[in-house]
C-alpha cells in the first residue's frame, strides 16, 4: 500500500452531475439502518429516566415481562460485563457518552435509559416498554439553564478550561487604551439536531461476530468503540451505514442505544432491531449546548481594530464533557492590532451529553462576533461591510502564517452586489414597504479546512465498471457522486460505470463524514488508490507476452478506459481478459503533508439578510438571503450549492425559531418536531448562493476545502444585525422569538 | 394518461387482478398473541395482501415491519414531519397517523409504486425525475414522503400553482437537510409537466 500526500499534481475536476444514488433515494431503495428486517428479527425499545437527577431505587418488571411477546429485559441486573472505550478521537474510538448503559444508578438526565424491552414485534416491545415500573431516589438539586448561574456581568460563569484559552499580544492593555470600547453579552438557545432519521441500530451476532446497522456519521469510529466495549478484535466488528437519514454531528460518534442492542442480540441469539422515539432522539442524542457569551472589542476612531476579547461558556453533562469551544475561530478572524484574547468554560448541566451540531463552536462564535461588529459599526457611524473591509486579515493573526488562498473581499462585494446593500438605510426604520419595515443585515461567515488520513481502495473489473471503496460515509453531502465522478475522470470511464462503496467498515479506513472535512480527505486517497491500480494495469501490460512488452510504464497512459502507449492502445477489459482476472485493484492511502506548517486554511463567506418586519401584527420574516463562499474548489457545485442553502435554512432556525425548552423539573417539553420549531418550506425566503471557483490546490491535488458548515455561520448574525436596521432593537439572545422581540 | 390521485378528494384507483396470497404474519410469531391480530387485506402498490395486524398497529409500521417496504421512513410518528406520507384510496395521508386494522380493502400506494401507479416507468413519475434533475434533497430520507405530497397536491386543483401556495402545501413535510429551495423548483417543475400549459 502507497501513501500519498497529496501534492504530486493538480486535478482540474468540477462539473454539476446527478446523484448517482439518486434514483435510490428517490424509489426508496436505499437501505437506511433501519430499514431491513433480518431473520429471526427481534425489537429493542429502551425505557428511560422520567426524573432529572437523583438515583434509580428498583425496577418492577413482572407486568412488563408478561406482556404478550416478551423475551427479556436489559438493565443494570440483567446485562453483560463491558469496558468502556477509551474514547480518543487520536485512536478513533470516542463515543458521544463514555458511561456503558446501565452502569449504575446514578441518573443524570432525563431520558437516561434504565432498560431495553425486547419482543418479537416493534408493539409489544413498546406496549411492555410502557408498564416497566421505576422507583426513583429523586434529587431536587439540577440545573437545565446556564443563564441561571449568570450574573450579566464580569466574568462568566463555569469551570475555565485551561486548554481553550489562547491569547496573542496585550488585549487586556489594547482594550484599556481604546478610544472606542464595546462590552456585550450574548447567548445562544440549546439547539436540537433533529435529524429527519432517528438513531437506529440493528444488531446480530453470526458465532464471535458482530454485524451492526446504524446510523452513523463515523462507521470506523463505531466499530472501534464496539471492539474496545467488548473486548473483541476490530476484524470482528462490522459496522454498516449506507445511508444516513442526516447527522448534523448527532450520529458523529456512539450512543449508548447501540451497545444495548449489541448486547441483546447477543444474549438473545437473534437480531435486533431498536429505533429511536422521536422523544428519546430529542433526550438521548445530543445537541447543540446553549452558549453564554462575551465579546469586548476595542478600536480607534477609524474603525481600525485594537484588540478582541471573547469568553465562552457552553454545556456539559456529567455522563459525558463537551467542550463547545465557541470562541476558538475568533482570532482568526479580523486583523485585530495582534491583540486578542479567548477563553472558554463548562457548566455542567442534567441534560444528556452535548456533541458537535453543524459548524460545532464556530457557528455559535460567529453569531456573537459578527453581531458585536454590527453594534461597534453603530458606535462608529461606519458602514458595518466597510469597518469589516478595514479589517481584513491579510494573513492568519494567530500563527501569521499565509492564508492558502482567501478571498473573502471578492465574497463581500460579489454578495453586497447581489443583494444590493448600497440601497441600505443605516438609520432604524427607515426602510419601509407598505406596512412592512425592512431590515438590512450582514455578517462574515467562516469555518476552518481541515484534512485527515484516508485509506481507499480503485478496481477495476473485467466488464469495465470500476469499483471505488472507502470506510467514510455519505450523509446527504454527496460523497458517493464526487467520488464517482473523480473515477470517471481519472479514467475516462463513465461515470454510470462507476460502483462506489461507501458506509462499510470493513472498507479501507476513511474519515467521520464531519467537520467539512470529507471532500478534501476521501478525494486524495482515491486517486492514491487509483494510481496504485494504474500501475498494477501498466505491470500486466509491459510483462513478458503483455501488450507493451517491455515499454516504459511512463510513457503509457489512460484515456476512455483503454491503455494508450504512443500510438498503439488496449482495452482494459481486454488486458483483464487476457490475464483470467475479474478485477484488478489497488489500496492506497493519502495524508496531509508540509503544507499544514507553511499554510493557514480556512473558508470564508458574505451573508446578507433582508428582514421585514410588520408591526401591526407583529410579524418577523426573513425575506431574502444572499451569500457567497469562497470554499475553494467546488467538485460538483450542484450538490455544493445545496449544502450551503441548507446551511442557510438552519441558520435560519437558530436566528428566528429553535430552542429546546425545560420545565420546573428539568423536563424538555418541546421534545417534538411540532413544538421544537424549526423551518419549513414556507418559512422559506428567497435565497441566492454564488459560490467562487479558486481551487485551493495548497489544500489539496483538487483543490476542495469542503462546504458542509460554512452555509449556516454568520446567517444568525446577519438577521439579528438586520432586526436591529428594521427595529432599532439590539437582540443579543438567540432565537430572535416574538416575544423578545416585543419585549426588548 | 396517468390516473388522476387528488390530495383532498377520495378518488379511488382501479384494482389490478392481484391474486390473494396466504396471510403475512407479523414477524417471529412467539404465539402469545395470536388471537390480538385481526385480519385485513390491503392493495398496496396494485398488490393484494391478506394480512394479521395487532389492533394498535399503524399503517406506517405494518407496511415497513410487515411487507418490508421501507421506502415510507419513520421520522416522528406523531404525523408531525410528513416523512410516513402515502396514498390511501387516492388521498395523501400520514401513514404514522392511520390504524392498519381500519383500512380494509383500501388502495395504498407507496413511494415504491408511485410512478408505476400512475402509468410511468419505474422510477420516472415526473417528480421523481424533478426531484433528481434539481437536487431536491440531500440525506434523501424525507424525500418519500416530499414526492408522495407533491404528487398529491400537483394533481389538487384546490392548490394553486404560485410559489406561497406551493410551499404552503408543502409545509407538512420537514426536510432538515433545507433543500426547500430545490424541493420547491422540482415541484413546480413536475407540476408544469403533470398540467401542460393550463
Amino acid at each position: 500500500m502507497t501513501t500519498d500526500t497529496g501534492k504530486t499534481r493538480e486535478y482540474n475536476l468540477s462539473a454539476e452531475k446527478p446523484r448517482i444514488d439518486g434514483t435510490l433515494k428517490l424509489t426508496g431503495g436505499a437501505d437506511y439502518a433501519a430499514d431491513r428486517n433480518l431473520p429471526n428479527q427481534t425489537y429493542g425499545y429502551p425505557v428511560t429516566s422520567t426524573i432529572t437527577s437523583g438515583k434509580l431505587v428498583s425496577l418492577e418488571l413482572d407486568e412488563a415481562l408478561a406482556m404478550p411477546g416478551v423475551l427479556d429485559i436489559f438493565h443494570h441486573d440483567n446485562f453483560d460485563q463491558l469496558s468502556r472505550s477509551p474514547n480518543s478521537f487520536a485512536d478513533e474510538n470516542l463515543t458521544s457518552e463514555p458511561r456503558l448503559p446501565f452502569e449504575d444508578n446514578e441518573i443524570h438526565y432525563q431520558g437516561q435509559y434504565i432498560a431495553l424491552v425486547v419482543a418479537d414485534t416493534l408493539n409489544h416491545a413498546r406496549a411492555a416498554a410502557m408498564k416497566v415500573k421505576a422507583n426513583y431516589e429523586r434529587s431536587d438539586e439540577f440545573l437545565t439553564d446556564i443563564k441561571a448561574l449568570d450574573r450579566g456581568e464580569g466574568e462568566l460563569p463555569g469551570e475555565e478550561q485551561p486548554g481553550d484559552a489562547s491569547s496573542i499580544g496585550d488585549a487586556d492593555s489594547a482594550f484599556e487604551s481604546a478610544s472606542v470600547k464595546l462590552d456585550h453579552r450574548y447567548s445562544i438557545a440549546q439547539e436540537n439536531h433533529s435529524v429527519m432519521e432517528m438513531h437506529a441500530s440493528v444488531a446480530q451476532w453470526e458465532n464471535d461476530m458482530l454485524t451492526i446497522y446504524e446510523s452513523s456519521q463515523g462507521v470506523v469510529f463505531q466499530r472501534n468503540a464496539l471492539s474496545k466495549i467488548f473486548g473483541i478484535p476490530p476484524e470482528k466488528v462490522t459496522v454498516i451505514s449506507h445511508f444516513i437519514g442526516s447527522g448534523f454531528g448527532s450520529k458523529l460518534f456512539m450512543w449508548p442505544h447501540a451497545i444495548m442492542t449489541a448486547v441483546a442480540a447477543r444474549r438473545l441469539g437473534r437480531p435486533v432491531k431498536t429505533v429511536l422515539s422521536r422523544t428519546q432522539e430529542y433526550l438521548a442524542t445530543g445537541y447543540r449546548p446553549t452558549s453564554l457569551q462575551r465579546v469586548r472589542l476595542g478600536a480607534d476612531d477609524s474603525g481600525k481594530l485594537l484588540s478582541i476579547h471573547h469568553d465562552g461558556c457552553n454545556e456539559s453533562s456529567p455522563a459525558g464533557k463537551h467542550d463547545d469551544t465557541v470562541s476558538g475561530a475568533t482570532p482568526k478572524m479580523y486583523d485585530c492590532g495582534g491583540n486578542a484574547a479567548v477563553t472558554n468554560r463548562l457548566v455542567t448541566v442534567n441534560k444528556c451529553p452535548p456533541c458537535p451540531m453543524r459548524a460545532p463552536g464556530e457557528a455559535s462564535g460567529n453569531f456573537a462576533l459578527e453581531t458585536a461588529m454590527d453594534e461597534l459599526a453603530v458606535k462608529l457611524e461606519m458602514d458595518p461591510l466597510a469597518l469589516r473591509k478595514k479589517n481584513f486579515a491579510a494573513a492568519d493573526p494567530t500563527s501569521d502564517l499565509p492564508w492558502s488562498s482567501n478571498h473573502l473581499k471578492e465574497c463581500w462585494d460579489d454578495a453586497a452586489s447581489r443583494f444590493g446593500w448600497d440601497k441600505r438605510n443605516p438609520t432604524p426604520g427607515a426602510m419601509q414597504d407598505g406596512d412592512e419595515i425592512i431590515g438590512y443585515g450582514m455578517a462574515t461567515q467562516s469555518w476552518e479546512a481541515m484534512r485527515q488520513h484516508c485509506s481507499a481502495r480503485f478496481g477495476f473489473r473485467a466488464d469495465g465498471s470500476l469499483l471505488v471503496a472507502c470506510g467514510t460515509q455519505d450523509i446527504g453531502t454527496g460523497t458517493y457522486t464526487i467520488v464517482a465522478q473523480t473515477a470517471s475522470e481519472l479514467t475516462g470511464i463513465p461515470i454510470e460505470m462507476v460502483d462506489v462503496r461507501l458506509g462499510d467498515s470493513q472498507l479501507p479506513s476513511g474519515p467521520l463524514s464531519g467537520g467539512s472535512m470529507a471532500t478534501s480527505t476521501v478525494l486524495p486517497a482515491v486517486s492514491a488508490a487509483f494510481d496504485e491500480a494504474l500501475s498494477q494495469l501498466k505491470s500486466l501490460a509491459t510483462a513478458e507476452g503483455g501488450v507493451f512488452e517491455n515499454a516504459d510504464p511512463d510513457t503509457i497512459e489512460i484515456q476512455s478506459g483503454k491503455l494508450v502507449q504512443g500510438d498503439r492502445s488496449v482495452e482494459i477489459t481486454q488486458l483483464l481478459a487476457d490475464n483470467q482476472l475479474g478485477l484488478i485493484d489497488g489500496e492506497a492511502s493519502a495524508q496531509p503533508g508540509d503544507e499544514q506548517n507553511q499554510y493557514s486554511f480556512r473558508s470564508f463567506g458574505a451573508v446578507f439578510v433582508e428582514v421585514r418586519w410588520d408591526p401591526g401584527i407583529s410579524r418577523l420574516r426573513v425575506a431574502r438571503v444572499v451569500s457567497t463562499i469562497d470554499i475553494g474548489r467546488a467538485i460538483n457545485p450542484m450538490t455544493a450549492r445545496n449544502q450551503v442553502e441548507g446551511g442557510i435554512v438552519m441558520g435560519i432556525g437558530m436566528g428566528m425559531f429553535e430552542q429546546a425548552e425545560f420545565d420546573q423539573n428539568g423536563y424538555p417539553y418541546n421534545n417534538n418536531l411540532a413544538d421544537y420549531i424549526l423551518p419549513v418550506n414556507a418559512d422559506m425566503p428567497k435565497v441566492e448562493v454564488d459560490l467562487l471557483d479558486y481551487p485551493d490546490y495548497r489544500h489539496n491535488a483538487f483543490g476542495a476545502r469542503g462546504v458542509g458548515e460554512i452555509g449556516l455561520t454568520g446567517v444568525a448574525a446577519a438577521i439579528s444585525n438586520a432586526v436591529y436596521n428594521a427595529t432599532g432593537k439590539r437582540i443579543r439572545d438567540m432565537p430572535i422569538s416574538i416575544e423578545k422581540l416585543l419585549s426588548a | 394518461m396517468a390516473p388522476v390521485i387528488r390530495h383532498s378528494t377520495g378518488v379511488g384507483f382501479c384494482t389490478p387482478g392481484a391474486q390473494a396470497e396466504t396471510a403475512e404474519q407479523p414477524t417471529a410469531a412467539s404465539g402469545k398473541h395470536s388471537s390480538e391480530t385481526r385480519r385485513i387485506t390491503l392493495t398496496v402498490n396494485g398488490r393484494q395482501h391478506d394480512l394479521q395486524v395487532a389492533p394498535n398497529a399503524v399503517l406506517l409500521d405494518v407496511l415497513r415491519e410487515q411487507l418490508n417496504l421501507f421506502g415510507t421512513k419513520k421520522g416522528c410518528d406523531h404525523g408531525q414531519c410528513g416523512a410516513c406520507t402515502v396514498h390511501v384510496n387516492g388521498r395523501s395521508v400520514n401513514s404514522c397517523l392511520m390504524l392498519a386494522c381500519m383500512q380494509e380493502g383500501a388502495e395504498i400506494v407507496t413511494i415504491e409504486g408511485l410512478a408505476e401507479s400512475a402509468g410511468f416507468e419505474l422510477g420516472h413519475h415526473p417528480v421523481q425525475d424533478a426531484f433528481l434533475a434539481h437536487d431536491a434533497y440531500q440525506c434523501g430520507y424525507c424525500t418519500a414522503g416530499q414526492m408522495m405530497t407533491a404528487a398529491a397536491i400537483i394533481n389538487d386543483d384546490s392548490i394553486d400553482g404560485d410559489e406561497v401556495s406551493l410551499r404552503e402545501a408543502m409545509s407538512g413535510n420537514i426536510c432538515r437537510c433545507g433543500a426547500y429551495k430545490n424541493i420547491l423548483d422540482a415541484v413546480q417543475s413536475a407540476r408544469g409537466q403533470m398540467r401542460g400549459g393550463e
